[in-house]
């Protein structure tokens, strides 16, 4: 498997096809004398960050983790758990749900304290 | 010993020979399923791994030839112990050149 | 029976988004000075945009993934940052010049000046996004859009030299003000190309559940759809030419546009060009903003869709609600949005080859679009509108500074 061209960057979604975000970082275990393992998938606005520079990684989980839903840190998701790949063009399946994690703590606090006071948001 | 890297930040990293001479840019990296984990086995490297990554050969036949590049792509396979990650700044080569295969 | 009906909605909805406040002030600014000789630059956009838009529909056809989706998935994130950021910055100058233009309109009909519209006028944009259905927008915009064939009506009526429409299709250089002319040229190629229009076709696409079964249908809508469109573009061109030259009117503001059916038609053409002026910029207008919520959510994985209860798609929701009321604020403090729609469409012209580069790899990658992939008369097209754009892209900011807007 091509890790960077059928992984890193693909729709993640759970395993009812809910979208979780993206593929935003892969972790990778370096070990003595073994290859290296893939250990977790990242999912969040840190790891995105970072990739442009490593100093806005920072600036973003502490403005992340100061307002709103007070959720800075980065969502790792297990190797173990991912049960499909994005072979093909084709999205990266976790077995989670994706309500449950802190993947979407940021869509569930904008769909509590600001889209569902709106009139009309759930018509 | 073990130590974490992301992976998405060795992109683009530039690989030295022996010499402090770059070979290439990691492009792209093959992993395997063995039992219940993924391993890395393979870092590719070079203009070459781009074109795969984009599944895009048959575009760069066609493009290359008329920004008149001169050569064909290069690319480079190395095995996943043939490359120290111990500096992510400075990766280095740890073979020959010529004991690499090419994509 | 299902099928053709899908073409005829899909065919309607591209004249909407097709006609937008930047092919109407482009057209009508080329027609007033130049006459007809600027023809050739909105057929050359229509003939680039045709094949682009059925690429961002086939690839949502063929590979369920969109346009944007694609972009990321082969080019990584920090590519994709840049194309993000460019996109969005177009997109809220052009949404504050649509949302202009409907106030303009309004101002035409009511006398009440456009500053005064725009929040209104931004907030019944919202409204129709967070209450309605992505068929709802896609189709109502487009029946009300017909009231823009009173161009062609227009021109039939003015009964236009043949001979000389024809030699307006072949590029010239004017003798005097060459840089204007230029100017003029490269944003009505932004116009035409206008990027969000291919974000925003390929996400309607997945909106409307397109499989392969719909490959005809999406080549259809683009054909035919952007030809229809570019036909009424066309018509405010030639109108303007025959309007408005001869009394020496140069378009300096959308009052002045307004005259040009005037006279084919007396009062009803005025009242009749505010009408498909404020319908065309609704349309675009719901489009654009539609399309930064797409854009937005695609980049970062979100859950998307505007038939979606806003409850469930909460982040999308949010970008559309705060951008539209930011883009009205660029109004409500008294921009000229005639100005603002010209700058608009040449600073398009900037980031268009980052913008078309993408299709030519995405669109032979076989993974992706499977058989389905580009034909060399495609991949041809796509080459030569890059260099096309590469071209506008040098040209366009020196002549935005000696031309000025």
């Amino acid at each position: 498997m091509d890790v960077i061209r059928d992984v890193l960057d693909h729709q993640l979604v759970d395993r009812n096809q809910k979208k979780m975000g993206r593929v935003d970082g892969i972790v990778v275990e370096l070990r003595d004398g073994q290859p290296p393992r893939l250990t977790y998938i990242e999912v969040g606005m840190p790891a995105l960050a970072r990739r442009l520079h490593p100093r806005f990684e920072h600036w973003i989980a502490a403005l992340q983790s100061k307002w709103g839903a007070r959720r800075g840190e980065t969502f790792r998701i297990p190797w173990s758990q991912v049960s499909d790949f994005g072979i093909g063009g084709v999205d990266v399946v976790v077995d989670l749900e994706a309500e449950a994690t802190p993947a979407l703590a940021w869509e569930k606090w904008l769909r509590e304290q600001i889209i569902s006071r709106i009139p009309g948001a759930s018509s | 010993m073990t130590q974490e890297i992301q992976l998405e930040l060795l992109l683009g990293k530039p690989v030295q020979d022996s010499t402090g001479k770059t070979i290439g840019l990691i492009q792209e990296v093959y992993a395997e399923q063995q039992g219940d984990e993924w391993v890395i086995l393979e870092y590719q490297l070079g203009p070459a791994a781009i074109l795969k990554r984009l599944s895009a050969w048959r575009v760069g036949q066609v493009i290359l030839p008329l920004l008149r590049a001169r050569r064909t792509p290069i690319g480079y396979r190395v095995p996943w112990d043939k490359i120290d990650l111990a500096d992510l700044e400075k990766l280095r080569l740890l073979c020959s050149l010529d004991e690499l295969k090419t994509l | 029976m299902k099928k053709i009906l899908q073409i005829a909605l899909g065919i309607l909805t591209s004249i909407g988004g097709f006609l937008d406040v930047g092919a109407i002030a482009t057209s009508a600014e080329a027609g007033s000075m130049f006459g007809f000789h600027l023809l050739w630059a909105l057929i050359l956009g229509t003939i680039c945009v045709i094949f682009l838009v059925e690429m961002a529909g086939r690839i949502a056809a063929v590979s369920k993934h969109t346009l944007m989706d694609a972009v990321r998935e082969h080019f990584g994130f920090r590519f994709q940052f840049i194309l993000l950021c460019a996109e969005i910055g177009i997109d809220f100058l052009v949404l504050a010049s649509e949302i202009g233009g409907i106030c303009i309109a309004l101002q035409l009909v009511t006398g009440v000046d456009f500053q005064w519209w725009a929040l209104p006028v931004a907030f019944c944009i919202w409204l129709l996004i967070w209450k309605g259905t992505f068929g709802l927008i896609e189709n109502g915009v487009a029946f009300l859009g017909l009231v823009s064939l009173v161009f062609v009506i227009a021109t039939f009526k003015l009964h236009p030299s043949l001979t000389k429409l024809g030699a307006g299709l072949l590029p010239t250089l004017p003798q005097q003000d060459t840089a204007h002319y230029l100017f003029i040229a490269v944003s009505i190629l932004g116009a035409v190309i206008s990027p969000y229009l291919f974000y925003f076709y390929s996400s309607g696409g997945r909106e409307d559940k397109w499989d392969e079964g719909y490959i005809g249908v999406n080549r259809g809508v683009a054909a035919v759809g952007m030809s229809f469109g570019s036909v009424v573009s066309l018509c405010v061109l030639i109108v303007a030419a025959l309007v408005l030259q001869p009394k020496g009117i140069q378009v300096d503001s959308y009052q002045q546009a307004a005259l040009m059916l005037t006279q084919p038609l007396g009062y009803w053409g005025f009242l009749l060009f505010a009408a498909t002026l404020g319908i065309a910029c609704l349309g675009a207008a719901l489009e654009i903003c539609l399309d930064t919520a797409y854009i937005v959510s695609q980049v970062f994985g979100w859950n998307w869709g505007a038939s979606v209860r806003p409850k469930e798609a909460a982040r999308f929701s949010l970008v559309y609600t705060v951008f539209v009321f930011l883009a009205s604020l660029l109004m409500v403090i008294g921009l000229d949005p005639l100005k603002l729609t010209l700058f608009s469409m040449a600073l398009t012209a900037v980031i268009l080859p980052l913008e078309i580069f993408p299709f030519l790899i995405l669109m032979n990658d076989e993974r992706y679009v499977g058989k389905y992939r580009n034909g060399w008369i495609s991949n041809s097209v796509v080459i030569f509108t890059i260099a096309l754009a590469f071209v506008l892209a040098i040209f366009s900011i020196p002549l935005e500074l000696i031309a000025g807007g």
